[in-house]
C-alpha cells in the first residue's frame, strides 16, 4: 500500500501527467467534472463529479471519420485513431461499476466498438472510496461496496490528511512504481457511513416483463418534462445518434449522445413515432434500466449514483419508482 | 401559510363534482426540501397535495399536454404560474375557459440546495431561492378564486436588473468570454426549454432534423446558437419565472440573458411585463408607429 499526503496530491497528478493524459475531478465554474490535469486547478474530492466519467470513453460528441466528396475518388480518413493512454483519478465505485456496463454494451455480444474499445484498453482507473455518501446516493442497494471498486486498477482510500493507494492490477502496480512521490505504508480501510436512500430492484425484471401495458406508466410520466437531464447525467445510459456534417467539399461523420426522453429519438423518416408521448418514453427509460438490460446482460443498469435523483427538475426518483413497481399489482 | 387542508378539500370537491378532470398541484418529494409537481385525476389522491416552502415548479407548462382534453383542468397558481397561464392563453395554446385557476399568494420559495446544506432545524433561516427573491408578482395576476391573503410585493424594482448591470459593465470581449465559458458547460438536455411556458411551439426548431437548424454536436458554436436563439425567441414573452435557470443541471445563469433582453425591450418599447395582463400585446408582437427604427 502507498500513502500520499493530501497537500502532495498535485505532485502525484503531475507525475502521472508526464506519461499519460490524466483526468481528475476539478471544480470549474461551480461544477465538479473530470478535466485533463494540466498542473493547476482545484481538485475537488468532496463529492462525486456531476458529469459522469463515461464522457471520457464515450464522448458526448465524437468524430468517427472524415471524408472528401469526390465520388469514387472520395477519401475516408481518420477512422477510429488509436487512443492515447489515460489515467482517470478519483473515480467513484459506482462509476467504476458503470464502466463495466459500458463494456458490456460496447465490447460484448459479437460487436466491438473500436472507438470505445481503444480508449477503454488504454485507460487506468484509480478509484476513490466514499467515506460519506451524499443524501441522493444508494449504491449499496445496487450491490456496490463504497470502499472497493471491482474493475479499478488502483483502489484509493480517503484517510483525511492522507490518501492510501492499493494497486489491484499489474497496470496499476506499474503506474505506482513509476512515480516517486508516494511513501510505503499501511493504513486501515475507513468505514463508510450508510446510504440513507434505498432501493431493491432484485427480481423486478420478471414482474416488469408483464407490465408493459400497465397504467402505472401513464401516471408516472405526467409530470416528466421530457428533458435529457436524467439520461445525460446517468453513467450507464449509452444511447447515441450518428450524423454527418458537410463543409464545402469535405465533411465528417460524428456520433453524439442521444436520449430516449426526447421526442425525436424514435421519430422515423416520414414522421411516424412509435413512442409518441411521454408515457412510452418514461416507460422505456425505466424498462431499459430494470428489465431489458438485466435480461440481456444479467444486471440492473443503475449503479445508484443518485445523479438523476438529485437533478431531475420534477423529482422523478428511481428509488421511489422501484419501490412503487414492487408494490403495484400486475393486473392493475 | 395557507392551510394545506383547504387545498386538498377544494381539489377533492372539484374532482368529485366532475367540474374538472385534473388538478395540477405539488406533492412532497423524496427529501424534505423538495415539493415537485403532481397531477391528479382522482379525488382520493387529493391528499397528496401540499403547499409549503418548496413548491418551486411552475405548473402552467403542463397545460400543453392536455390541449385536446374534453373537460377542464384546475391549477393552483402562484404569481409566476398565473403569468405562465396567461402566456399560454396569449400564445393561443390554452383557452381561459378551460382552466380553473386557484390563486395562492406566494411568500417566496426557499432555496432547496441551501436547505439541504443548512438542515431541517434551520428551515426558518433558509433564504429564498434567487428566482423568488427576484419576483415582481408573488400574488396571482389572474385567478377564479383566491386562497389566503395577498402578500406584499417583494422586490424593489431597482434590484431587478442587478445582474444585468454586472454584465453591462464588461467589455465586449469579456462578455463573449463569460458566455462562452457558461455555454460550454451546456449538455443540451433542453430542460430549460422544456420547462418554459414561453417555449410552446408545436414543434420546436431545435427538434427538427430536416432542415437541421441546430446541429447535434455539443460544441461551442452550436451551444451558442442554441442559447441565443432561445433567448431571442422568448424575448418580450418571458414571464421571468426563473424556471429555466433553476432546472439547468449545469447552473448556467440563463436569467442574466433573459433579464438583459427584458431591460432592453423596456428601454426601447416602454415598460412591459409579460403575462401580467393578457390583453397587452407583447412588444415584439405588435406594431406602433412610434417604435424606434434605428436600423432602417
Ligand atoms: S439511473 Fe440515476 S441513480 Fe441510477 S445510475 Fe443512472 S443516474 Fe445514477
Ligand atoms: S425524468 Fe426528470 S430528468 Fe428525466 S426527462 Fe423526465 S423531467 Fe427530465
Ligand atoms: S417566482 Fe414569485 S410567485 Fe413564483 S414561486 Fe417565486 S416568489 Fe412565488
Ligand atoms: S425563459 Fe425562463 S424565466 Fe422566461 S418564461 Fe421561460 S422558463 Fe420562465
Ligand atoms: S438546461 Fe442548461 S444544460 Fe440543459 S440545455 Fe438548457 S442551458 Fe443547456
Amino acid at each position: 500500500m502507498k500513502i500520499i499526503k493530501r497537500d502532495k496530491l498535485k505532485d502525484l497528478l503531475n507525475s502521472f501527467a508526464k506519461n499519460a493524459q490524466t483526468l481528475a475531478p476539478v471544480k470549474e465554474n461551480d461544477t465538479i467534472k473530470f478535466l485533463p490535469w494540466k498542473g493547476q486547478g482545484e481538485i475537488d474530492l468532496s463529492q462525486n463529479a456531476l458529469l459522469p466519467p463515461k464522457d471520457l470513453l464515450f464522448p458526448q460528441t465524437e468524430v468517427m471519420y472524415r471524408y472528401t466528396d469526390g465520388g469514387v475518388q472520395g477519401e475516408i480518413t481518420d477512422v477510429a485513431a488509436a487512443a492515447e493512454r489515460q489515467v482517470i483519478f478519483g473515480i467513484r465505485p459506482c462509476d467504476v461499476r458503470s464502466l463495466t456496463m459500458m463494456d458490456d454494451v460496447f465490447m460484448t455480444k459479437g460487436y466491438e466498438d473500436d472507438y470505445y474499445k481503444s480508449k477503454r484498453e488504454n485507460t487506468i482507473l484509480i478509484s476513490l472510496g466514499c467515506n460519506e455518501p451524499q443524501p441522493t446516493c444508494f449504491c449499496t442497494s445496487m450491490g456496490i461496496d463504497m470502499m472497493e471498486a471491482d474493475g479499478a486498477d488502483i483502489v484509493m482510500y480517503d484517510l483525511g490528511e492522507k490518501l492510501a493507494l492499493e494497486p489491484k492490477t499489474d497496470a496499476g502496480e506499474q503506474l505506482l512504481n513509476d512515480v516517486d512521490v508516494l511513501e510505503d505504508g499501511a493504513a486501515e480501510k475507513p468505514v463508510a457511513k450508510e446510504c440513507q436512500l434505498k432501493a431493491d430492484a432484485e427480481g423486478l425484471a420478471e414482474k416488469l416483463a408483464q407490465m408493459f401495458h400497465h397504467s402505472y406508466w401513464e401516471d408516472l410520466s405526467r409530470t416528466c418534462i421530457g428533458c435529457g437531464t436524467c439520461t445525460y447525467l446517468c453513467p450507464t445510459c449509452h444511447c447515441f445518434d450518428i450524423r454527418r456534417k458537410n463543409i464545402g467539399e469535405e465533411g465528417f461523420q460524428f456520433r453524439c449522445w442521444d436520449s430516449c426522453m426526447f421526442s425525436e429519438y424514435t421519430r422515423m423518416a416520414g414522421g411516424h413515432n412509435p413512442r409518441p408521448s411521454k408515457k412510452e418514453r418514461v416507460r422505456n427509460r425505466f424498462l431499459h434500466k430494470l428489465q431489458y438490460f438485466p435480461e440481456r446482460y444479467g444486471k440492473v443498469a443503475c449503479v445508484g449514483c443518485g445523479r438523476c435523483v438529485g437533478k431531475c427538475p420534477v423529482n422523478i426518483d428511481i428509488t421511489r419508482i422501484i419501490g412503487e413497481l414492487r408494490e403495484v399489482s400486475v393486473d392493475e | 401559510m395557507i392551510n394545506v387542508q383547504q387545498l386538498r378539500d377544494r381539489a377533492k370537491e372539484l374532482l368529485e363534482s366532475g367540474e374538472v378532470k385534473y388538478v395540477f398541484g405539488w406533492r412532497k418529494g423524496t427529501f424534505w426540501y423538495q415539493s415537485p409537481p403532481v397531477i391528479i385525476s382522482k379525488a382520493e389522491d387529493a391528499d397528496k397535495l401540499i403547499w409549503d416552502e418548496f413548491c418551486l415548479n411552475n405548473l402552467s407548462k403542463y397545460l400543453l399536454d392536455y390541449k385536446n382534453l374534453d373537460g377542464k383542468i384546475a391549477i393552483f397558481v402562484k404569481g409566476c404560474d398565473s403569468r405562465g397561464v396567461n402566456r399560454l392563453i396569449q400564445d393561443q395554446q390554452v383557452k381561459r375557459e378551460s382552466v380553473v385557476l386557484i390563486g395562492l399568494p406566494c411568500p417566496g420559495m426557499k432555496d432547496p440546495q441551501l436547505a439541504r446544506e443548512m438542515g431541517e432545524s434551520k428551515l426558518n433561516e433558509v433564504p429564498k431561492i434567487e428566482k423568488c427573491a427576484q419576483c415582481l408578482t408573488p400574488n396571482p395576476v389572474e385567478y377564479d378564486e383566491l386562497m389566503g391573503d395577498e402578500v406584499a410585493a417583494g422586490l424593489a424594482v431597482e434590484e431587478r436588473f442587478v445582474r444585468v448591470q454586472d454584465l453591462e459593465s464588461k467589455s465586449a470581449d469579456e462578455k463573449y468570454e463569460f458566455w462562452q465559458q457558461q455555454y460550454d458547460k451546456c449538455i443540451r438536455c433542453f430542460a430549460c426549454r422544456n420547462v418554459c411556458p414561453a417555449c410552446n411551439c408545436r414543434e420546436c426548431c431545435f427538434d427538427q432534423s430536416e432542415p437541421e437548424w441546430l446541429g447535434k454536436r455539443v460544441v461551442t458554436a452550436e451551444n451558442q446558437f442554441f442559447a441565443l436563439t432561445r433567448a431571442m425567441h422568448v424575448a418580450g414573452r418571458c414571464i421571468e419565472c426563473g424556471e429555466c435557470e433553476r432546472v439547468c443541471p449545469m447552473d448556467i445563469p440563463i436569467m442574466s440573458l433573459n433579464k438583459k433582453i427584458i431591460k432592453d425591450i423596456n428601454g426601447l418599447f416602454g415598460e412591459y411585463d409579460a403575462g401580467v395582463n393578457v390583453e397587452d400585446k407583447p412588444p415584439l408582437g405588435r406594431f406602433d408607429e412610434n417604435d424606434p427604427e434605428e436600423f432602417m
